[in-house]
């Protein structure tokens, strides 16, 4: 509980604050996505899924959008990431690539589904400018956040 | 009962899933359908608890910024002799605190200048944080009810339009920018005074929709808001027209427009207050000075 609201409050100042100096063309990485990749295999399905809606609930106050567009998105992303937890175990780093660029895809487009919904969206231009820039540039940050622990003790045998 | 309970039990896991997606796909549809009171209580519920981080968080930012680059600074000046890289070292503090405030100065008789030139009412904010996604574009400043801000106050810069003031919290503010996807308010171009309406295109910066496809727009041309919405006053510039488009078969024609203000790099910005806002604009043109 202390790690999921801690991580959830360095994400949202980070987020909001530290990142604008690393767009890519106006794309930053989704680090409340990462969140929800990062915490939901050390909890249930059930306890995942509301991790996701609040850390959703929480970026969707902090933007623009309507509340409950992220908490639906990472609801489903946080219940699938937990349930299938022991099949993405994985040590092999580009699995590891693949499966967040997966994920942040597949968050990308339940997102944008709901916008053609709800806001009447054009499908194709944010799916190219947004959608797999987001999930290149998310995956890309959370591999090398899953590679520090095996650096630095690397970085340890070494000294 | 208990044949329920143990329902319940086996299949907890869908339910809470379910229950999750419900209650999202409520919420949207109380905002699409424009039913915000509730919602906008926990918005700024939200707003309220995690904005203090982010601003202890922009201020520690600052500071550690002007920390590093001192530090690099220093890294540079090492090769040099020790009594020479100390003073460089200060004087290179000094000049890069002065270019600071040159920069801030400029910036806030800019600011200043646009305040006195006008009878309007403005108050100054900082910008403390951004969107949260890549999907909406809005900001976070550092102002709030407490100084008198409400929502729709028409937020501007020293160039032009900035956007609109959409969430109010005792202590911050979320300010949606013209270029939110979102986002729609009147323009007007300034030289054939053909109405449209002007909002953001997520991927595609700004745009002009509906306008006649007889009108004459052209490349170059200023767009201004047009007063109508009753949001922003009209005569504020927003943008100039790139490009043209008009598609085979449609009933209007639309322009590209390049922002008058440089929404990227925004560090401060003005916010109109309500009462003020009355006198100084709704005559139908610019304040006078």
């Amino acid at each position: 509980m202390k790690l999921f609201v801690l991580g959830l409050l360095v994400c949202a100042s980070v987020q909001a604050v530290l990142l604008g100096p690393v767009s890519l063309g106006g794309i930053r990485p989704d680090l409340f996505l990462l969140l929800v990749f990062l915490l939901s295999p050390r909890v249930s399905p059930e306890a995942a899924t509301i991790q996701g809606f609040l850390v959703g609930l929480c970026q969707d106050a902090l933007s623009g959008g309507p509340l409950g567009l992220r908490a639906f998105t990472y609801s489903v992303i946080g219940c699938a990431t937990a349930w299938l937890s022991h099949d993405l175990l994985t040590e092999k780093p580009l699995a590891q690539f693949w499966l967040l660029l997966a994920g942040a895809a597949g968050a990308g487009v339940v997102t944008l589904a709901l916008l053609v919904f709800f806001l009447g969206f054009s499908p194709l231009l944010p799916a190219l400018g947004v959608v797999v820039p987001e999930a290149l540039y998310t995956a890309v940050v959370g591999f090398l956040l899953l590679r520090v622990p095996q650096v630095r003790a690397a970085l340890m045998r070494a000294i | 009962m208990s044949i329920v309970w143990r329902l319940l039990s086996r299949y907890r896991r869908v339910l809470i899933l379910a229950l999750a997606l419900l209650v999202a796909f409520v919420l949207m549809t109380l905002q699409v359908r424009h039913d915000r009171a509730a919602l906008s209580f926990a918005r700024q519920a939200i707003l309220f608890v995690v904005s203090p981080f982010i601003k202890v968080t922009a201020v520690t930012a600052g500071s550690l910024g002007r920390v590093w680059h001192d530090y690099v600074d220093l890294r540079a000046l090492r090769e040099e002799n020790q009594r020479l890289q100390q003073e460089s070292a200060i004087l290179q503090r000094r000049i890069s605190q002065l270019e600071e405030h040159a920069l801030e100065t400029q910036r806030l008789q800019g600011l200043l200048a646009m305040r006195e030139t006008s009878r309007a009412n403005y108050l100054a904010a900082r910008i403390v944080g951004k969107d949260a996604t890549n999907w909406f574009k809005t900001l976070l400043i550092d102002r709030g009810s407490q100084a008198g801000l409400r929502r729709n106050f028409p937020v501007v810069a020293p160039d032009g339009l900035v956007g609109r003031v959409i969430e109010v919290t005792p202590y911050t503010a979320k300010v949606q920018l013209i270029t939110d996807p979102v986002s729609a308010s009147g323009g007007l171009l300034q030289r054939t005074r053909v109405t449209g309406i002007v909002s953001g295109n997520l991927g595609a910066g700004l745009k002009v929709r509906y306008l006649p496809l007889l009108a004459d727009v052209a490349v170059g041309d200023e767009v201004v808001t047009s007063g109508m919405g009753g949001v922003f006053p009209k005569g504020i510039p927003v943008g100039r027209v790139v490009a043209v488009e008009r598609k085979s078969g449609a009933l209007f024609q639309e322009a590209v427009l390049q922002p008058k203000v440089d929404l990227g790099r925004l560090e401060e910005v003005l916010i109109l207050m309500e009462a003020e806002q009355r006198d100084g604009f709704e005559a139908g043109s610019r304040p006078q000075p």
